[in-house]
């Protein structure tokens, strides 16, 4: 259907963000990430990282530059910002499940009413993902019946319930219980080797090395570091990229 | 720690303390030498006196065979009349009757003016609740909305309303509104008994969406939901959960607020009370009547609320 030899399925390019009371969060940042690839960004809390990735689906909306998803121009004022969003999944720190729904019924929700897709056919699909996420047993509980892990997978399997191009993760394990950190990492990991474009904004350093195609640093809003994993990690020369990995590590 | 009390103890003290409330009302009514005339009251509620069927004109009667058809046979050659649904009769064939005389009686039940003033009052409560809702829906989602001439528009209408007392509104309801656009009396009051009650509910509403976590919202948004549906499947039925309580006692507020149009002369059950007291010389009476039937309606609108609570509660 696309006719696109850009490899790129996302371009951030040079985006800026000041808020109304003049914290300037982002300043020129830049990333492209191509279909497929793992791009893992790391940097200390309140480096604006999670506010770069709500940019990549305007929850966060930009000051200046551009974000384009699969060369569709977000800033545009004529994009269904709808439609992008539909094809870009999204898991939060804080799971975000809708607490009146059960674990399907959180899952078949969107697939119904944006995709339009009958009950018979997103309820298919709905159990298909929440088997695959290990929460077959699981598929009528509520979310307040669930662990954190559980809740988590759940919301993997919602966003996955969309058919996503892109899935972007916003510190996915941050708010988990040591425990219940692999069984979600796992989950990531079998996505990215299915082949799904993932963002991720973690803490888990062990998860940029091993999955990661590329690991990205930012401070102060600003892109200061972007690398494979090996020299990242074992060989940068970057001063403040060794003082925060001297941190974390 | 709670303080372990002796239930069986205090339950007896509760109800010794409604006794002795209860005596003291009684002895009142003693020391102003009120005589209680509670046989009085049943028959405003239902009643079973059975209907008097008049003749129509002076004439003779004359009965069928089997006495199931009574026939009033003018003086004066004009048609007579025929009388078929009876159960009681007070004539017999070719006796002469003046008109205005009892010849028979019917025996149905008929509802009371204490019982049609309750039914008004529960139609005036309904129409006006729904309406209400609707408002309070729409201007609550205003009042959050984030274009300015929404907002501003939902709460100038809020301190409006809230800022003015109802009697007040029922009296601009009736006299200028509804000299304006015609309105009859029900309509005037259903409309005043529900901008004033929807200015509350859009208050509720608002708090309620407000205080679902932002997440969700943002979880919605990133699934390609649009605001609107975000709204409908997410926030609404959330924010609906958590405004019962408060929306139970607003819905007991508006039937209770609904004996004020009374003043327009809408044969509520406050105002079916006060008529009952003139021709019945009984206030103490009627007003306990009339107040318990209050209670039926709060009472029961609070179990409902209570049994739709539990239910909702299943995903906590």
């Amino acid at each position: 259907m696309t006719e696109h030899i850009d490899p790129s399925i996302i371009v951030a390019r040079d985006v800026e963000k000041i808020y109304p009371n003049g914290c300037h969060a982002l300043k020129r940042v830049s990333l492209s990430v191509n279909r497929g690839e793992v791009v893992v960004i790391v940097g200390p809390s309140g480096s604006g990282k999670s506010t770069f990735l709500r940019t990549l689906n305007q929850l966060e909306t930009i000051s200046a530059g551009n974000v384009r998803i699969d060369g569709i121009d977000l800033t545009d004022k004529a994009t269904d910002i709808n439609r992008v969003r539909a094809e870009v999944g999204m898991v939060f720190q804080s799971f975000n499940l809708f607490p009146h729904k059960t674990a399907l019924e959180n899952v078949i929700l969107a697939p119904m009413r944006v995709l339009k897709k009958s009950r018979e056919d997103a309820v298919e699909k709905g159990k298909e993902l929440l088997y695959k996420v290990g929460l077959a047993d699981r598929i009528h509980s509520f979310p307040s019946q669930l662990s954190g892990g559980q809740q988590q997978r759940v919301a993997i399997a919602r966003a996955l319930a969309m058919l996503p191009m892109i899935m972007l993760f916003d510190e996915p394990t941050s708010a988990l219980d040591p425990e219940m950190v692999g069984e979600v990492l796992d989950v990531m990991k079998s996505l990215a080797k299915e082949g799904m474009t993932m963002v991720v904004v973690t803490h888990e350093m062990g998860f940029a090395r091993e999955v990661a195609d590329r690991v990205v640093f930012m401070e102060d809003g600003e892109l200061i570091v972007e690398d494979t994993p090996e020299r990242f990690f074992d060989n940068s020369s970057n001063e403040r990229l060794q003082k925060f990995l001297g941190q974390v590590l | 720690m709670d303080k372990q009390y002796n239930k069986t103890f205090w339950n007896f003290i509760f109800i010794a303390i409604l006794f002795g409330i209860g005596s003291v009302v009684y002895f009142s009514s003693k020391s102003i030498d009120y005589t209680w005339r509670w046989e009085r009251i049943p028959q405003y509620l239902i009643n079973t006196e059975p209907q008097e069927i008049r003749a129509p004109f002076d004439g003779s009667i004359k009965l069928s065979a089997n006495k199931k058809t009574l026939t009033v046979m003018p003086d004066n050659g004009e048609a007579p009349q025929v009388i078929k649904a009876f159960d009681i009769l007070k004539v017999d064939n070719g006796d002469m009757v003046f008109e205005g005389d009892v010849i028979a009686g019917v025996d149905n039940w008929r509802i009371g003016p204490l019982t049609w003033g309750l039914i008004m009052t529960l139609k005036l409560s309904i129409v006006s609740l729904l309406f209400a809702v609707i408002i309070g829906l729409f201007t609550g989602l205003a009042r959050i909305s984030s274009n300015p001439a929404l907002r501003n528009l939902s709460i100038t209408y809020i301190e409006l309303v809230r800022g003015t007392p109802l009697l007040v509104q029922i009296f601009i309801f009736y006299f200028f509104i509804g000299t304006v656009f015609d309105l009859d009396r029900f309509t005037a009051g259903v409309a005043a008994l529900a901008v004033f009650t929807g200015a509350y509910i859009a208050e509720i509403i608002r708090s309620g969406i407000q205080s679902i976590a932002p997440g969700q919202m943002e979880a919605a948004r990133s699934l390609g939901m649009n605001y609107v549906q975000a709204m409908i499947y997410v926030i609404l039925p959330q924010a609906f959960k958590r405004t019962l309580p408060p929306m139970a006692g607003q819905f007991i507020n508006l039937i209770k607020d609904s004996s004020l149009v009374s003043v327009i002369s809408i044969t509520d059950l406050s105002k079916a009370g006060r008529e009952v007291v003139n021709s019945t010389f009984a206030p103490f009476e009627v007003w306990f009547t009339v107040a318990l039937l209050y209670l039926v309606l709060t009472g029961g609108l609070s179990w409902l609320v209570q049994k739709l609570e539990k239910r909702l509660s299943a995903s906590d």
